[in-house]
């Protein structure tokens, strides 16, 4: 009996595992919500039956009229005071996302992703070198800048990333960046969004509805083309660039 | 890491059996279980979520605090360890020492679990940075050595020097991926809960 103790500690070792991971299998389809405790606000009913109902229903070949259509980037009169403007891309803390965080004058727009249930759009105010930016369902960003880097927090879903990441080198990646679409499928305005890593990585994902409240993983945007399918609707992605102003 | 159940049947068979045979089944066995873990990181699609541990602001800050955690208890493993072998002067090892190796090193290995299981499950093996890349080997080497380490455990007849250096093994693996996750966590975050 004695003897067997370390085989004991292995098998248990191999049992919480086994455990922990059919329990992150059951999460993950069923909610875009783990179990976090303070952050997420809207905990009481996890609607685990709407979110793969949602999921499988995206992807069905919809009527082909439907336009995929890119936003209209509004003619913004040229400033003529030099502003900032950047771009940066990166993975959060721990890899389990990317942000993208645009920079263009005294406005920014960021989006974070993790290719899956967690994203969301922000916009807001560059005061000094800090961004503070907000979007729907109390998604939220605050950071800071600095040449080549921005760093700061950001929340979405409730879930809490910090992250550190750089400029979009173009010399590394032409076509490393923040792209998104919006299109009527089915009557359901969608809008789809992907980051763009400059190793070529990408991650997607598409919000379903106006809320934004439910998102689900986003096709493979096509780089060359700046094309993705869902089912037989093409969306067509633009950049959202602080550098060209695209999308601003 | 479901590979284990078949090993102990060698055991009785050979009573004086040389130190490679009394080595090899393990190792094999630890070799499979770091070469599993790797595919599975490679092949699995990652998720980016797992399930989370309440309390704590984002994965990131969970799996930093538990791999501390783990590292200290492994620190306290190299100091009863040393102990033990009467390696350290003017210090005889009290009887309680043996219960103090082993707890230590049975809480650092469940700690380590959920790190694990989220790295996997959720990240996958990746290969995007330096950092990345050696934490992902490491990381599936430290469970193999793990392994080798509890199945060379109740063997008899093994020389001195190899438990000791196993165990150097895996503790020097564990360090690796503090450094490569939690320190560089921590050191570009700040510390935080």
């Amino acid at each position: 009996m004695k003897r067997n103790t370390p085989l004991i500690t292995l098998l248990v070792g191999a049992a919480l595992g086994v455990v922990l991971l059919v329990a992150s299998m059951l999460t993950t389809p069923s909610s875009a919500l783990p179990n976090y405790s303070a952050a997420a606000a809207s905990s009481a009913a996890p609607a685990s039956s709407a979110a793969p109902a949602e999921s499988s229903e995206a992807p069905e070949p919809a009527e082909s009229s439907v336009a995929a259509s890119a936003p209209a980037a509004a003619p913004s009169p040229a400033p003529t005071r030099t502003t900032p403007t950047a771009d940066f891309t990166g993975r959060v803390g721990g890899g389990g996302g990317s942000v993208a965080v645009a920079v263009h004058g005294d406005k920014a727009i960021a989006y974070v992703c993790n290719g899956s249930t967690v994203e969301g759009w922000m916009r807001g105010k560059v005061e000094g070198d800090k961004l503070v930016l907000t979007g729907k369902n109390q998604t939220h960003l605050t950071a800071s800048y600095h040449a080549g880097k921005v760093t700061g927090d950001v929340e979405a879903h409730g879930t809490d990333y910090s992250f550190s990441v750089p400029t979009v080198s173009k010399s590394s990646s032409k076509s490393s960046g923040l792209y998104q679409a919006t299109a009527v499928v089915q009557g359901k305005t969608i809008k789809a969004g992907w980051i763009v890593l400059g190793d070529g990585t990408q991650v997607g994902s598409v919000e379903i509805g106006e809320s934004g409240e439910k998102a689900v993983t986003a096709p493979k945007l096509d780089v060359a083309t700046m094309t993705a399918r869902i089912g037989n609707v093409v969306l067509h992605a633009v950049p959202v660039s602080g550098v060209t102003g695209s999308g601003f | 890491m479901t590979a284990p159940p078949t090993q102990p049947i060698p055991l009785p068979r050979k009573p004086a059996a040389s130190t490679a045979s009394l080595l090899i089944v393990p190792s094999l066995i630890g070799a499979l279980v770091a070469l599993a873990l790797g595919i599975y990181g490679r092949v699995h699609s990652p998720t980016g979520i797992a399930i989370n541990i309440a309390g704590f602001s984002s994965p990131g800050t969970v799996k930093s605090w538990l791999a501390t955690g783990a590292t200290v208890f492994a620190i306290v493993q190299v100091g009863s360890a040393l102990v033990m072998y009467g390696k350290v002067p003017r210090v005889t090892a009290p009887e309680w020492i043996g219960g103090l190796h082993r707890w230590s090193g049975r809480i650092a290995f469940l700690l380590a679990v959920p790190v694990a299981i989220h790295c996997l499950y959720a990240l996958g093996f990746q290969q995007y940075s330096t950092r990345v890349l050696i934490h992902s080997v490491v990381g599936c080497l430290f469970f193999g050595a793990f392994t080798v380490k509890m199945l060379i455990l109740p063997k008899r007849g093994l020389p001195g020097w190899v438990l000791p250096v196993v165990g150097a093994v895996v503790f020097t693996l564990l360090v690796v991926i503090w450094l490569t996750s939690a320190y560089w966590f921590f050191s570009t975050f700040g510390i935080k809960r």
